[in-house]
């Protein structure tokens, strides 16, 4: 009798449920704090970053008149990107009022480019300053690399640009045509320029290992964030020499923030890209 | 070779990235702490009822109500009762069985015989589970200590395979590893307390409980001379 009453009892306890729901609760707070409430990232690499910020005071000075000769072909994209965005609707629908509206602003443009060269730096300047700040000491090499190409192209550039006034007359719509053209080979010109300061900048940074055999190629995917830092780097293609491919994968890292254009629409291009170097080039 | 300097150090992808071994022995240590805080709350309100209604028990039998509706009370309510109550009840009913002309001392013999079973009954219900709490404290140390130590002996083995080892290739593996102890540590610290604390608290109702008998053997004792 009293063994039953007992037995009942204990099945009984209080709050079995209660304590259940308790200490869930409290597994629950305890891992939400350690998951969301801790910072578990640990970025060793930023302080890289750091560094590389304390180079550049001393290379605006060295970079600035350097960019005064490749001007020419930086300053257009800047005034010219801004009637960008409007230029595809007035394509597709063709109507008189838009090209009307369009046009006054782009002859000036043109007008300015042509007579007034030397008050555009100083716009310019102030524009393209951001970028050799972020871009240290390898920008020499860049304008080695981009200018030959960049030289050719500004030629076919401003060929269409001066004939444009002389068409107005006639076709407004070849005007729009050629400015875009005109952009985007101003952009593919910008990539290729970045793309080299890029190889330039990376190869200033391997430390190669000495005494390979022949000329060796490494190949690697890497995966930039907006605003030149590495995200990824993983080796495509190895050179079969284990140093030297770490030699070149550090280099990466050591290059960041790799120089980007300023221009967040170019960016996609510099996402994912892949980087090849030869042992040769990088000696 | 594609080492992916930045790596993912957040918990979760820590935990998902642990080996077998490691994960079965977070696994363990997690149902371990999750039973040992139900087992702690279950005690803390049992204990803290037992303490309740031995308070009020005391109560109203020193306030001198009679024995009998005492017994009524406490043989009509069994399922509220507390155990000090219950072990009143024992004893009363087997004092009540023997009427008078028997010898007082085998009539005292037997209710406290009585009152001693109940008063075991209801220690053994006090003590359930805290030999639990006291396991999970004293090995889920050494349970979490294992899964370090078979993380970071993993970690090391894979680290043989290179030529040029850094940091960034053994710290990820170290990390996971030793949220095994973490987790350990986690389980057991609380569960010692929680048995430290309720040891103390079940040993004070014991001494209560057996004065309590003591004090009801004499009044009943007392009652039986006077029959």
């Amino acid at each position: 009798m009293t063994t039953l009453a007992w037995r009942r009892t204990a099945d009984e306890e209080p709050g079995l449920v209660r304590s259940a729901a308790l200490a869930l609760l409290i597994h629950i707070i305890f891992f939400g704090f350690l998951v969301f409430g801790l910072n578990w990232r640990n970025d060793p690499n930023e302080s890289m970053v750091v560094d590389l910020w304390r180079d550049t005071p001393p290379q605006p000075v060295r970079s600035q008149p350097v960019i005064k000769e490749p001007i020419k072909e930086l300053p257009k994209p800047i005034p010219v990107q801004e009637p960008v965005k409007p230029k595809p609707e007035p394509i597709q629908p063709t109507s008189e009022p838009v090209r009307i509206k369009n046009p006054p602003p782009r002859k000036p443009t043109i007008e300015i480019k042509e007579k007034t060269e030397p008050p555009k730096p100083i716009q310019e300047e102030k524009k393209v300053k951001p970028v050799p700040e972020k871009t240290p000491k390898p920008e020499p090499v860049k304008e080695k690399v981009a200018k030959p190409e960049s030289v050719k192209e500004i030629e076919k550039k401003v060929a269409p640009e001066k004939e444009l006034p002389e068409k107005e007359q006639k076709a407004v719509e070849q005007d729009v045509l050629a400015q875009l053209a005109a952009q985007k080979s101003k952009a593919l010109d910008e990539i290729a320029k970045y793309k080299a300061m890029i190889q330039a900048k990376i190869r200033s940074r391997i430390v190669t290992p000495p005494d390979l055999p022949g000329n060796p190629m490494v190949e690697f995917r890497v995966t930039l964030l907006p605003g030149g830092d590495v995200l990824k780097v993983s080796l495509r293609k190895s050179s079969g020499y284990a140093a030297f491919d770490e030699a070149v994968e550090r280099a990466i890292f050591l290059a960041k923030p790799l120089p980007i254009p300023p221009d967040p629409a170019l960016f996609k291009e510099f996402r994912d890209f892949n980087l090849t170097v030869y042992y040769q080039d990088a000696l | 070779m594609s080492a992916t300097v930045t790596q993912d150090m957040s918990l979760l992808h820590l935990v998902t990235s642990a080996s077998l071994p490691v994960q079965l022995v977070m696994m363990m240590l997690l149902i371990a702490s999750l039973l040992s805080w139900w087992f702690i709350f279950r005690k803390l309100f049992a204990i803290r009822e037992a303490i309740k209604q031995s308070d009020e028990f005391e109560n109203t039998f020193w306030r001198g109500v009679d024995l009998n509706t005492l017994y009524q009370r406490a043989a009509g309510a069994r399922d509220r009762a507390g155990s000090m109550e219950r072990i009143f009840e024992a004893g009363f009913r087997e004092f009540t069985k023997h009427q008078s002309g028997m010898d007082i001392g085998a009539i005292m013999d037997s209710t406290r015989g009585a009152m001693r079973a109940a008063y075991q009954r209801e220690m053994d219900r006090l003590e359930a589970h805290l030999s639990f709490l006291a396991t999970v404290g004293s090995v889920s140390p050494y349970v979490g200590l294992f899964g370090t130590v078979w993380g970071i002996m993993n970690s090391f083995r894979e680290l043989s395979n290179l030529t040029q080892a850094t940091i960034a290739h053994v710290a990820p593996g170290i990390a996971e590893a030793l949220i095994a102890t973490a987790m350990g540590l986690f389980a057991a610290i609380p569960a010692v307390i929680a048995y430290n604390r309720y040891a103390s608290d079940t040993s004070q109702l014991a001494t209560r409980y057996e004065s309590f008998m003591e004090e009801l053997s004499n009044v009943l004792q007392r009652r039986a001379v006077k029959l």
